[in-house]
């Protein structure tokens, strides 16, 4: 039962973490991707540097995809059909790229921040 | 088609590696038997989780805020990564202390708790991934023609998980049992480290934490994290070609502490231990009482 207490006395810090999580996303409108089946319209978005962003990525394919980016640090699972808000955090200038894991050979797309 | 298989395999794989090195050590364990029950416990409970996290990811389609989900992967990860450890730890002081354990009921009792920690273990190393199999498997399903392929993806994804399970347990006969598990627990702490990087970068994401200096250095020219390979590696190790400095100092700080508390288990071990076989006949002796 030891462990049970020492997790139990961690509990607070975890929901002071979850509680600390801000809906910081920015008002603007979202920037749309669509990944249809391994294959992302646009596959290069722009974005201006020092700004947040929201990027609504939709899968409109009849598979599921996973978009993601170890650069941009997001992973999600979209089933078809379904859609997704991700956050992205202020970038300095640069080239991130982004991916389908569930499409890995052809569903590649960038992000270049200026 | 190999795409599918592939992405099966990956998802299952990290799952595998847990319950199969668990297997392994389990089975040359006298009290074999009992755990064995807490880990296929497990299993099932995992395989559970699994369908409810797919349900939930599912179910995202038509609602608009997934942030739920995030924070509930995230506790998944970070649970799971501080568990692992914890269970490393107690792998080694049980096989050191196991003969003195059966002697005294006290300890029996203290290790009965610790079952549940390995069913908790395995039931989120199996419902992580699994659940993306799910959902992966599910669009498939719904995909013209993708139908199928449904039952051979199905068929060899779950051969292929079987092979990389049976291959940990062969490893366990070929290597000496010090070696295997010497490897697993590496394999096992490197994972940790892994679920902690993703977690702490999921925080990132989710804008709790800053990223300090982003990037540090790129060495997406030498390993590339994006790619098949890379990819692998990256979510078994925490390996990032482009990291973030705060993902990096927990990493770090991570493995800091591993290594001061196995080098203090380690010296403590050595200052009671019993004298060192020395001749060959003695370590294996020893060797097969391990076994």
């Amino acid at each position: 039962m030891n462990r049970l207490y020492s997790l139990l006395r961690w509990s607070p810090i975890a929901i002071a973490i979850l509680a600390a999580a801000p809906a910081l996303a920015a008002d603007e409108a979202p920037i749309k991707l669509v990944a249809r089946d391994g294959v992302f319209t646009p596959t290069v978005i722009e974005v201006p540097a020092g700004k947040s962003v929201r990027l609504e990525v939709s899968n409109e394919g009849k598979t599921a995809m996973e978009f993601e980016s170890r650069d941009l640090r997001q992973e999600k699972v979209i089933p078809p059909g379904g859609k997704a808000t991700l956050t992205i955090k202020a970038m300095k200038p640069g080239e991130y790229r982004f991916f389908d894991e569930f499409h890995e050979k052809t569903g590649q797309g960038r992000l270049i921040v200026k | 088609m190999g795409n599918a298989l592939f992405i099966v395999w990956r998802e299952s794989a990290e799952a595998m590696l847990v319950v199969g090195i668990l297997y392994a050590w389990l089975r040359q364990r006298p009290d074999a038997a009992v755990g064995m029950r807490y880990l296929w416990g497990g299993v099932a409970a995992g395989a559970a989780l699994a369908l409810v996290l797919a349900l939930i990811m599912l179910g995202i389609a038509s609602s608009l805020s997934g942030n739920a989900l995030d924070y509930f992967q995230l506790a998944i990860m970070l649970v799971a990564s501080g568990l692992i450890v914890q269970m490393v730890f107690w792998m080694r002081k049980r096989g050191r202390t196991f003969k003195k354990d059966l002697e005294s009921s006290m300890a029996r009792n203290a290790s009965a708790a610790n079952w549940w920690g390995l069913l908790i273990v395995v039931a989120l190393a199996v419902g992580r991934e699994t659940a993306e199999t799910v959902v992966f498997l599910y669009g498939l399903g719904a995909e013209k023609g993708g139908i199928a392929d449904l039952p051979i993806v199905l068929v060899l994804g779950v051969g292929a998980a079987f092979a990389t399970f049976w291959l940990l347990q062969q490893g366990s006969r070929v290597l000496s049992w010090r070696m295997f598990f010497r490897v697993s627990e590496i394999l096992l702490l490197l994972l940790a480290g892994a679920l902690l990087v993703s977690g702490v970068e999921k925080l990132i994401a989710l804008d709790v934490l800053p990223t300090l200096v982003d990037p540090v250095w790129d060495t997406s020219r030498l390993l590339d994290d994006s790619g098949r390979i890379g990819g692998l590696i990256a979510s078994f190790t925490g390996y990032r070609a482009r990291p973030a400095l705060l993902p990096l100092l927990v990493l770090a700080a991570y493995w800091a502490v591993v290594w001061w508390s196995l080098g203090r288990a380690g010296r403590s071990a050595a200052t009671r231990a019993v004298p060192a076989p020395a001749t060959p006949a003695g370590e294996a002796l020893r060797r097969a009482e391990h076994r």
